[in-house]
């Protein structure tokens, strides 16, 4: 897997280098701005881009504005965006045209290395990867009254996962149930906010997004 | 006296544009006119004021001569004109003229030969004299002159300003609501310069410490993924993670010194100022003469003027020395920080200064920067202590 970071605290981003070819993976650039990203990626046409959400000269949004013109320029390149805080008009603009191959995670949980590494994979292999933050935050801002009260709290950690991207067996996985109760769980989900029932994670995770989005 | 020479000259000039105006053209010069006048009752204002209650300035005079004769000011400064260059100019003479008969009688001995005979009157008093005897007693009555001008001159100095003091001080009014659009302004430069410090701190804790302790993070999981698989190599990145851990609470230590430096509470001024002037790589003198301590917040800001300008100077100046003195005089805390460097420092180019002058204006302080290119730069800032 070939993988450019732009990422602009040295210190981290040598880090995150270090970890990721200690893990037999291929990073074949790394850049301190937008603009030395996307000559990396113009010039290697990696696989996957991890970036860092601020980085100079505004310190505000370069990665998403890098991301979403890295993307343009390579198209089908998966790009996983690091942020130091959750900030959710971030993934929003992220997420604004479909989220295949696109993750949006804290800094933080490249530290939970395994975590991170799968995310990573199910990101580089058209999925999506939201942070547990940004969800909880989706779900806790939600207006009172909605469909979501009809949920039972195990269909809301069954959404929450969905809506972070994670596939059927991971779900179950994580849950510590089967495959079978899982699928028992979303059929009953989409039933109840009213959503169509869609194949394939990656336009589940859309769709899911959307709807906590609206409410 | 100069003032009612000047008023007795702009009273003669503004009635010579209301004739005019009588005829017409005259309107065109009333604003040039009331100019000429506001510019002589700023001199006597300036006169008033340093000698007594300081008394503010109205402001400009509109261009425009209806609105130029509409502010209250003027009207009240045309009164004022008319009795300065009359009974100020008249009060004026009456004290020269004491002054100067003290002086010509003292004199009288001296030069009373030069006078054509029969001339040579001895002074006010009237009698004529020939004589040296009569020319010497003539001396004396300068005493009685100077009594009368030590009795006289004050009241008529009193005399000669309780008008301008009356008519040119402005309502109270005009004076609240300029004070208060200034407070206005400074209140607003204060909420922007806390804003802009809150934006500061959060930007170098998230991009500065947490940066650095998620990179502790991702080297302690990449240390624990190197010791299941090579215990060898764990320890290297061990090391990386203890350093990544020291520069996190470095950073986070350089943060909270910019909040507010403990070293104030429980030093003075000056030595905080020392401590930066010794971490300084420039070499850099205190010169400091602050008797007692101003507030808190006065003496933060001045502490981040210093901080901030010394980095400045570590940075861009290229000087070889550098000097900070602070000085308090009166109600107000005055600093300069002079480097010889190569000067060229303009506020536009970084934020630095920029936000050193926020600061400074925040408190309602003055901030002045000369830098001329090839230097030296002078940085001056003054600050109100309130009390």
């Amino acid at each position: 897997m070939r993988i450019v970071i732009a990422e602009d605290d040295p210190l981290l981003r040598e880090g995150m280098a270090l970890l990721l070819r200690a893990e037999a993976l291929d990073v074949v650039a790394t850049a301190p701005d937008a603009a030395a990203f996307l000559e990396a990626v113009d010039a290697y046409e990696p696989e996957v881009a991890i970036v860092d959400v601020r980085m100079p000269p505004t310190h505000t949004n370069e990665g998403i504005v890098a991301a979403v013109e890295a993307r343009r320029r390579l198209p089908g390149l998966a790009v996983l965006v690091l942020s130091a805080y959750v900030e959710q008009a971030f993934a929003t603009d992220l997420l604004a045209h479909g989220s295949s191959r696109l993750g949006y995670l804290l800094k933080e949980r490249v530290g939970r290395v395994q975590e991170f590494l799968t995310a990573l994979h199910r990101v580089a292999g058209g999925g999506t990867a939201i942070d547990p933050e940004v969800v909880a935050q989706l779900l806790t801002r939600s207006r009172p009254g909605n469909r979501l009260d009809r949920l039972s709290p195990r269909e809301r950690d069954v959404l929450a996962l969905m809506a972070e991207g994670l596939g059927n067996s991971a779900i179950a996985e994580r849950l510590v149930v089967t495959d079978g109760a899982v699928h028992k769980h979303i059929r009953s989900i989409f039933a109840k906010l009213d959503l169509a029932p869609t194949d394939g994670t990656d336009r589940r995770v859309a769709a899911v997004l959307r709807y906590l989005e609206s409410t | 006296m100069g003032t009612a020479a000047l008023a007795l000259i702009v009273l003669a000039g503004l009635f010579a544009v209301a004739l005019a105006c009588l005829a017409g053209v005259g309107l065109l010069l009333v604003p040039a006119a009331l100019r000429g006048l506001r510019a002589v009752a700023d001199r006597e204002r300036s006169r008033l004021s340093r000698w007594g209650p300081p008394i503010a300035d109205p402001g400009p005079v509109p261009g425009d001569w209806r609105a130029a004769l509409r502010q209250p000011a003027a009207g009240r400064e045309l009164l004022w004109v008319l009795h300065h260059a009359t009974l100020g100019l008249l009060y004026g003479l009456v004290g020269l003229t004491l002054l100067f008969s003290v002086v010509r009688d003292l004199l009288f001995p001296l030069y009373w030969r030069l006078l054509p005979p029969g001339d040579a009157a001895g002074a006010g008093l009237g009698w004529t004299t020939d004589t040296w005897p009569g020319a010497l007693a003539v001396s004396p009555v300068s005493l009685l002159w100077l009594g009368l001008a030590l009795l006289l001159i004050p009241g008529l100095a009193r005399l000669q300003a309780a008008p301008g003091r009356r008519l040119l001080s402005g309502d109270p009014g005009t004076d609240l609501a300029l004070r208060v659009a200034q407070l206005t302004a400074t209140r607003a430069a204060a909420l922007d310069a806390h804003a802009a410090e809150l934006r500061r701190i959060e930007r170098s804790l998230h991009d500065g410490t947490q940066n650095r302790i998620v990179a502790v993070s991702v080297l302690l999981g990449a240390a624990r993924r190197a010791l299941a698989r090579d215990p060898a190599t764990a320890d290297e990145v061990l090391e990386r993670a203890q350093d990544a851990a020291e520069h996190a609470l470095a950073e986070l230590r350089a943060v909270v010194r910019g909040i507010l430096p403990p070293v104030l509470d429980e030093h003075s001024l000056p030595d905080a100022l020392s401590g930066l002037a010794a971490a300084c790589p420039v070499p850099c003198s205190i010169e400091a003469d602050v008797p007692g301590r101003c507030p808190a917040s006065v003496e933060a800001t001045a502490y981040f003027v210093v901080a901030e300008a010394l980095t400045n100077i570590a940075k861009h100046s290229r000087a070889r020395h550098a000097k900070v003195t602070v000085r308090r005089t009166g109600d107000r805390l005055e600093l300069q920080i002079f480097d010889d460097g190569r000067g060229g420092a303009v506020e536009e180019a970084g934020t630095g200064l920029g936000g050193i002058r926020r600061r400074t204006e925040a408190h309602d302080g003055a901030f002045a920067l000369s830098s001329p290119r090839g230097g030296p730069t002078t940085m001056k800032v003054s600050l109100p202590c309130g009390l």
